[in-house]
């Protein structure tokens, strides 16, 4: 199972994935800004007084779907692309070990 | 419902781990003789999974939701490639984006990778062929739910150790209660999608079963 394979069988899907990869700022930066990102696992630490630390150790300059010097909504686009080419990646090399 | 690096204690953090490698190991071996159609389809699931991911959609009351994807997995390619859809969902995620922690992994492996997809599997499975789309709602829904539930219960282990001795009384409800109405939408979601791939591409749907 090749790249070659996974282009000629899954073309399509991977077209939608990335088309959805370029909206996605719509939703992941413009909605999320307007209303507050906030999500019930939020609501569960603020209450038990749970402190995130994830800026403190960070290693990744991509923090957050960021890219250092874009603005935010083509670094998200970015971000979805790198991700994707990332996740296929990897996916290609777990195929060849299930071999 | 991706834990950050802070959230969880060092024994729950360990534990959760633990669950999660061992569980891979038996992933691995049993989706080995998965066939190659199936197989093909963990890459390409995995990266539509992690742009959905992205899409969050605010909803009254302050808070907001995305897929994730692990019922749909699991439907798809069945439960031990659906753990590796959203193990490579995940490992991206926190790698490369830190979303999700490094030390909180495991357990959001646990949380969507094994509780989400096999709930999911289980609850889809258990439904007459035609009753399958609303099986797929239902998937969804209880997949979240359920995932949500053993998040809260990760959260309230970890606040007894920080001599929070209420946390369960706190995590449970929250966790739970939140995640059985965005499950709904969870449940919507892998419905509609389960409902056009078995109208487009019936093959697609055809190869979750294990």
């Amino acid at each position: 199972m090749s790249a070659r394979q996974l282009l000629e069988r899954h073309r399509r899907a991977l077209l939608f994935t990335l088309a959805l990869a370029v909206m996605s700022p719509v939703f992941g930066v413009y909605l999320a800004e307007l209303a507050g990102y906030h999500e019930p696992l939020d609501i569960a630490a603020e209450a038990l007084g749970l402190r995130e630390i994830t800026e403190e150790i960070n290693w990744t300059p991509l923090f957050d779907y960021t890219v250092p010097g874009l603005p935010d909504w083509l670094g998200y686009i970015v971000s979805g692309f790198i991700g994707v080419s990332a996740v296929l990646v990897l996916g290609l090399l777990l195929l060849r070990l299930l071999k | 419902m991706h834990i950050p690096d802070g959230f969880l204690d060092p024994v729950t953090c360990a534990a959760t781990y633990l669950i999660a490698l061992a569980f891979g190991v038996v992933a691995f071996r049993r989706a080995k003789p998965a066939s190659d159609e199936a197989k093909l389809l963990v890459p390409v699931l995995a990266a539509a999974i992690f742009v959905a991911q992205m899409l969050n959609w605010p909803l009254p009351g302050g808070t907001s939701l995305h897929l994730v994807g692990g019922a749909l997995s699991a439907i798809l390619v069945g439960p031990w490639l659906g753990y590796f859809v959203m193990l490579l969902v995940l490992l991206v995620q926190a790698l490369v984006f830190h979303d999700g922690g490094i030390t909180t992994l495991g357990a959001n492996v646990l949380n969507m990778g094994i509780v989400a997809v096999f709930t999911g599997y289980l609850v889809y499975r258990a439904f007459p062929e035609r009753w399958r789309v609303a099986g797929a709602f239902l998937a969804g829904w209880l997949s979240l739910t359920l995932a949500g539930l053993v998040c809260g219960v990760e959260l309230g282990l970890s606040s007894l150790a920080g001599q929070f001795l209420y946390g369960f009384s706190v995590t449970l409800p929250v966790m739970g209660g939140w995640h059985a109405l965005l499950g709904l939408i969870e449940g919507a979601i892998t419905a509609a999608v389960y409902a056009y791939l078995r109208a487009r591409a019936p093959a697609l749907v055809a190869g979750g079963r294990v």
